[in-house]
């Protein structure tokens, strides 16, 4: 039975400008001693994805639902008073991203370890602090850390000491945020070590948060591949990371500059969209060097090609179009200017769709284009999300990885 | 005046026909007095401590080190930001280790940084039209419509298209990845000779770094602009620089063709920074990752002798823990500060 088994999680909040879809309909579970690693670029969802798993929502939460089953129980049916008590911290704790710094300045390190002993547990005072002694011991410091404040420590001392914190209550699960992030490459090799020795020993199932896929790969069993706010990629590492499906996945492992192999590192050329209005369709299209007709084309993407590409024409090469109007997102109606009739209009569409739709995608999402009475309507294929595809083993959410997609891609 | 002594190994590259370097530091000091009272001795903090580089026009030279090794000073002291404490600092074989700030203007026209931290190294309330302006203002160039065309010109090459369209944001509107190309368009506009990167891509996203690099990698061949690039991480000094010095507790402990240096490390530093560093691999999963224990020395009391021997796993009692380690050259153009390293 998995530790942690997420399933259909969504966790969407209010901005003035509408609700951020931080983490939409994400699932994936971890076996007891396994490690799964989230990898993507910032802004993609992979911190909000713990925070939902642990409840640490803010008030302007829109939508929050799905499963989260700690060893088969559905813990998303408990009260908040219930899930403080029998899950955070006990079930499933957090080393946050940067919490080395976060440490109180003015409490020695011994009482920090200790405090959730006595609010959770109930212990006294003597109790905790033995048990906090232990938990230093584990992560390899000395007992005398107990009386030290976080000032006198070194910033990899420090963050033995959060991770003191976050087993100090014996869970079965521990999310890690980027638990190296801050620290020297030589003391990130040291914790990456400690991590690993600490899941050894006491069966711990990891959920490892991450931007480096060089990283990840210390720990990963399995790799999840987030963007956009979507698992895009996930599967085992030793498939994913020599076999990668989804084009995301392919530009983020081209991209990680290599130390010993000859390849030189690439880049992803754009940049993650904004989530309160993603792309229709999959997600990555509009920066994915493989996108075609189906991946996911709006007409307001069509209107911004046209007017971009017109833009820069000499007089006798316009389009001759006075308005765009966006009907439906599937649906763009062009109104000709005056002296052009729609007739004209569809033969300049039909040329340039013939002629360039080769190299931009887009012009190859238009289904049909009919003319009205003085209007002409482009119909577009309609976007739909592409599932993740795939045996257990390794999943990917892409188009290209459907029948329809690759004879579609082909043609 | 006198062209410089080149040091050891620090021969030019050959395509290049200058006769002295654009830069060079000549057993560089810089010391921090820290704890001194009326009555008490005060300590230094010898944050760099007899580093002699020779950078020549047009190449880039990486400067590896974790934090507290004494790269971002020695960048510093570089560009005249700070007063080297003892040693020689020769731009273009002129002397500017104790001049006066006011005499400094040209060096400050002529060469520019790119700062860390693209969230706080620019003002939130200026347009990026007036970021990229100021410098121009500062030392009195050009009209207005000169500084426009400048301007314009600058987003160009860093490729913010259309220029007209970000010269009017703020920097709040921008990614971090765009900030920072502000950051270089900035660093470029006075049309620098030498640029000092300090950490350009650490706060950057993975897939960002890499635009950001190859973009310096781009301009500098463009312009010819000689680049030190401070970083912690080996993997893009491989990739984006020529040649690479890896520094230690204030010292260079190794210094050579980027190749060389990667390929056949002979300071067992070196060697411990390489293995540390995971490669995307998922058999990294089934062992632990050969790492050295303990902390950096204290730059007030180094440790006598070799500044790694605490740390060494193949030091010598007698010898390493008594004697300074000379840099020496090891193989042609690889310098070495190690006894033990042949």
């Amino acid at each position: 039975m998995p530790a942690l088994e997420v399933q259909n999680l969504k966790y969407y909040y209010r901005t003035r400008r509408g609700p951020v879809k931080a983490v939409d309909d994400v699932s994936f579970s971890v076996e007891p001693g396994e490690t799964i690693a989230i990898v993507g670029e910032s802004g993609c969802g992979k911190t909000s994805t713990a925070n939902a798993i642990l409840r640490l929502l803010p008030r302007n939460v829109e939508e929050y639902e799905g499963h989260v089953r700690l060893s088969g129980e559905d813990v998303m049916e408990y009260s908040t008073e219930e899930f403080r008590e029998k899950v955070r911290w006990r079930g499933i704790s957090m080393v946050f991203q940067g919490a080395m710094n976060a440490l109180s300045p003015t409490t020695r390190c011994g009482l920090q370890i200790a405090e959730p002993l006595m609010v959770h547990l109930g212990s006294d005072r003597e109790e905790a602090v033995a048990a906090a002694a232990e938990g230093l011991k584990n992560v390899g410091l000395s007992e005398d850390v107990l009386r030290r404040f976080p000032h006198e420590l070194s910033g990899g001392m420090k963050q033995r000491v959060v991770i003191a914190m976050a087993l100090v209550m014996k869970p079965n699960v521990v999310i890690l945020d980027e638990p190296t992030s801050a620290l020297d490459v030589m003391t990130q090799a040291n914790i990456i070590n400690l991590l690993k020795n600490l899941q050894r020993d006491a069966h711990l199932a990891y959920v490892f948060i991450t931007h480096d896929l060089g990283l990840a790969s210390e720990l990963a069993d399995d790799v999840a591949i987030m963007y956009a706010g979507k698992i895009v990629e996930i599967g085992r590492a030793s498939r994913v990371y020599p076999g990668p499906q989804h084009p995301y996945t392919q530009k983020l492992i081209h991209s990680v500059p290599l130390l010993r192999g000859e390849s030189a590192p690439d880049f992803i050329p754009g940049a993650p969209p904004d989530l309160t209005d993603p792309p229709l369709g999959c997600r990555f299209h509009p920066r994915c060097p493989l996108s075609f007709g189906m991946c996911g084309w709006s007409a307001e993407d069509l209107q911004s090609f046209l007017e971009l590409r017109y833009r820069a024409a000499s007089e006798g090469d316009r389009l001759g179009a006075a308005k765009f109007d966006q009907k439906e997102s599937w649906r763009l109606v062009v109104t000709p200017g005056k002296d052009v009739s729609p007739q004209a209009l569809v033969a300049k569409i039909q040329a340039l769709i013939q002629a360039e739709s080769s190299k931009s995608p887009v012009l190859r999402a238009i289904e049909k284009v009919r003319v009205g009475s003085n209007k002409v309507e482009i119909v577009l294929y309609e976007a739909t999300i592409p599932e993740l595809l795939g045996e257990d083993g390794q999943r990917a959410a892409c188009w290209l990885l459907t029948e329809e997609g690759r004879k579609r891609a082909a043609s | 005046m006198q062209p410089p002594e080149v040091s050891a190994g620090e021969t030019p590259p050959t395509d290049a026909n200058v006769e002295y370097p654009h830069v060079q530091l000549d057993d560089l000091r810089i010391y921090f007095e820290v704890g001194g009272g009326m009555f008490r001795q005060p300590l230094y903090v010898k944050a760099v401590d007899g580093v002699s580089i020779a950078l020549w026009k047009g190449e880039t030279v990486a400067i590896v080190g974790e934090s507290g090794s004494g790269k971002t000073t020695l960048g510093r002291a570089v560009l005249r930001l700070l007063e080297p404490t003892d040693g020689r600092l020769l731009y273009a074989g002129m002397d500017i280790t104790h001049a006066w700030q006011r005499d400094l203007m040209w060096l400050r026209r002529t060469a520019g940084i790119i700062p860390q931290d693209p969230y706080s190294s620019v003002n939130p309330t200026f347009s990026i039209y007036r970021i990229l302006e100021e410098p121009l203002a500062v030392h009195r160039i050009g009209t207005t419509e000169e500084r426009t065309e400048r301007i314009q010109k600058a987003l160009e090459n860093v490729k913010l298209n259309p220029p007209d369209l970000f010269q009017a944001k703020y920097p709040h509107q921008l990614s971090g990845g765009q900030r920072q190309r502000v950051a270089v368009a900035r660093a470029m506009i006075l049309e620098p000779e030498f640029i000092v990167a300090d950490e350009p891509v650490s706060m950057l996203d993975a897939s960002v770094r890499i635009s950001i690099l190859r973009l310096l990698r781009q301009l500098q061949e463009k312009f010819g602009i000689t680049f030190l690039y401070i970083t912690h991480d080996l993997a893009t000094a491989r990739h984006f620089s020529d040649r690479v010095g890896i520094m230690y507790a204030g010292k260079i402990a190794e210094m050579g063709a980027v190749s060389e240096v990667l390929g056949e490390p002979l300071h067992p530093y070196t060697q411990a920074l390489i293995e540390a560093i995971p490669d995307p691999d998922p058999q990294n999963r089934h062992r632990d990752r050969p790492a050295l224990q303990g902390e950096p020395p204290l730059l007030t009391v180094p440790p006598p002798g070799c500044r790694f021997h605490p740390r060494c796993p193949i030091a010598k009692a007698g010898l390493c823990d008594v004697e300074e380690p000379p840099l020496r050259e090891l193989r042609p153009n690889h310098l070495v500060a190690c006894h033990l390293a042949s």
